[in-house]
């Protein structure tokens, strides 16, 4: 009998649910107001006495406002992809309904970028507006979560700080794109304010448990991890100088071998000689604890010069010069030249 | 000859007269478009009669979601390769045309704002204005429309 009561508790609840939405929304006009646009970059490169020429994401975007209230922005990457029957795959990146509920606060849910920093929470795939030719390091060695697929809530520009906030929930690492694979929940906690125009400052912690047996970008995790991450953030685009810098450190704990510490930086300066013209650098750092087991474990640093030419907002090129060591694969050079463009 | 050429040189110096005032005239109109007031507009629903210009700029910039009663806040602008839009992207954000549509291109997509509504014309944005509650537009000469108000900024019309 109590389990009838709570199903008829639930129910309850769901019709309430239900018979509240036409209320919520029925005040507000429909407008609808849909914007779509596409990303690519095509790139030559020159490494190990070889020139390469190649291109990358293309990235289709799209943004649509459905109701005072409720907008859609969805993010479709089609991207090379070896091994497969064309060689290529659509990759659905973001899929976000937003709901605004109050003044600047909002209920999102869908597959978000993780706002855990700066650079995911702004920057989408299509290369043209990254200051850089490709995302830090610590995007590629997969030390953050890039997606999370669930429910935040989410503020923005509050108070005389310009104060923000992103609470979410998710499924976690090792989960599919529509269902979890496991009980636990990831928790993401970012705050940042803007009290100068221009700088934004922020910090965020993450939190999740990934299962014995999940695959997590394509490794397979031997072990139950419980990992934290603590990221701090300063980000300033001036009328002049750039500058971006963020920081995550990891705790990824498992049962064997403890509680593991890694780090990962980096720092990105640039200098608007004019509107157009913005000689660039950064460095970038990988290092990992001795006993790591999550991620894979390859101490890199980088550093890269390079020059950006806006021709316009819509059109880029850059040309960078970058060296790398790795632990795994020594030192490497690289020279790349990128033409990004927006459609 | 001498006659033919005092006649040659009072006609060169004519027409390079007339050269002169319409190039001063030019620079005159150049730079009047560069000053030239502006002034706010808004649909009667939504924005407040009064603003400061450094809440107008938040505005402008998408970081007010909602008016204060509650109505959404709709930003409308006209083109930014128009000189009236030029002149908004210097003054009020401190960016040229170019980068305004990259600021906007950039927040929009990244999902953070709603992009604004852009039209050719004033007159355009004026009657979109005074058809959507919580529009707001800037102009340089507004054309009367009933349908839509003023919005002060500091305490003036026009600034």
């Amino acid at each position: 009998m109590p389990s009838n009561q709570k199903l008829l508790r639930s129910l309850a609840i769901v019709i309430a649910m239900f018979c509240a939405c036409p209320k919520l929304f029925s005040q507000n006009t429909i407008i609808q107001n849909t914007h779509i646009r596409g990303f690519i970059d095509a790139l030559a490169s020159y490494q190990n006495g070889k020139a390469s020429f190649g291109f990358g994401e293309q990235d289709l975007f799209i943004t649509s406002e459905l109701h005072d209230r409720i907008s859609f922005l969805g993010e479709t990457v089609f991207k090379y992809t070896p091994g497969t029957p064309t060689d290529f795959s659509v990759s659905v990146e973001r899929v976000v309904i937003k709901y605004n509920y109050y003044g600047n606060h909002n209920l999102l849910i869908g597959k978000h970028h993780t706002p855990i920093n700066y650079w995911n929470d702004t920057y989408h795939h299509g290369r043209v507006f990254f200051p850089t030719i490709e995302r830090p390091l610590l995007f590629a060695a997969n030390f953050i979560p890039l997606h999370t697929t669930g429910m935040s809530a989410q503020g923005q520009n509050l108070g005389k700080l310009r104060f923000g906030y992103d609470l979410m929930v998710g499924n976690g690492l090792g989960s599919a794109e529509v269902a979890d694979n496991d009980s636990y929940k990831s928790i993401t906690a970012a705050v940042h304010i803007k009290p100068v125009e221009n700088l934004r400052l922020g910090v965020s912690y993450y939190n999740d448990v990934i299962s014995k047996d999940a695959h997590v970008h394509d490794k397979h995790i031997g072990w139950k991890v419980n990992q934290q991450l603590f990221t701090g953030s300063v980000a300033y685009f001036g009328n002049k100088f750039e500058l971006l810098t963020e920081g995550t450190l990891a705790l990824n704990k498992t049962d064997t071998t403890g509680s593991q510490t890694s780090t990962a930086y980096y720092l990105y300066g640039g200098y608007k000689i004019t509107e157009k013209w913005v000689p660039y650098f950064r460095f970038d750092n990988l290092h990992y604890g001795n006993g790591e087991v999550f991620y894979t474990k390859d101490n890199t640093t980088s550093f890269l010069v390079g020059l950006r030419y806006n021709i316009n907002y819509l059109a880029v090129v850059k040309l960078e010069y970058q060296h790398t060591n790795t632990q795994l694969n020594g030192d490497f050079d690289k020279v790349t030249f990128q033409f990004a463009v927006g459609f | 000859m001498d006659k033919n050429k005092t006649y040659y040189l009072s006609r060169y110096a004519r027409n390079g007269m007339v050269l002169v005032c319409c190039f001063v005239l030019f620079l005159g109109l150049t730079s009047k478009s560069q000053d030239s007031s502006l002034t706010v507009i808004s649909n009667p629903k939504g924005a407040p009669a009064n603003l400061r210009m450094a809440e107008l700029k938040s505005i402008l910039l998408g970081e007010k979601q909602r008016w204060n009663d509650g109505t959404k806040v709709v930003i409308a602008m006209v083109k930014s390769t128009t000189p009236l839009g030029e002149v908004i992207s210097k003054r009020i954000y401190a960016m040229s045309g170019d980068g305004v549509r990259g600021f906007w291109a950039r927040v929009s997509f990244a999902g953070k704002y709603d992009p604004p509504n852009v039209f050719n014309n004033t007159s355009e944005l004026e009657n979109f204005v005074a058809q959507n509650p919580g529009a707001i537009a800037i102009l340089d000469k507004p054309s009367g429309n009933n349908d839509v108000k003023v919005v002060l900024i500091d305490g003036k019309k026009a600034f």
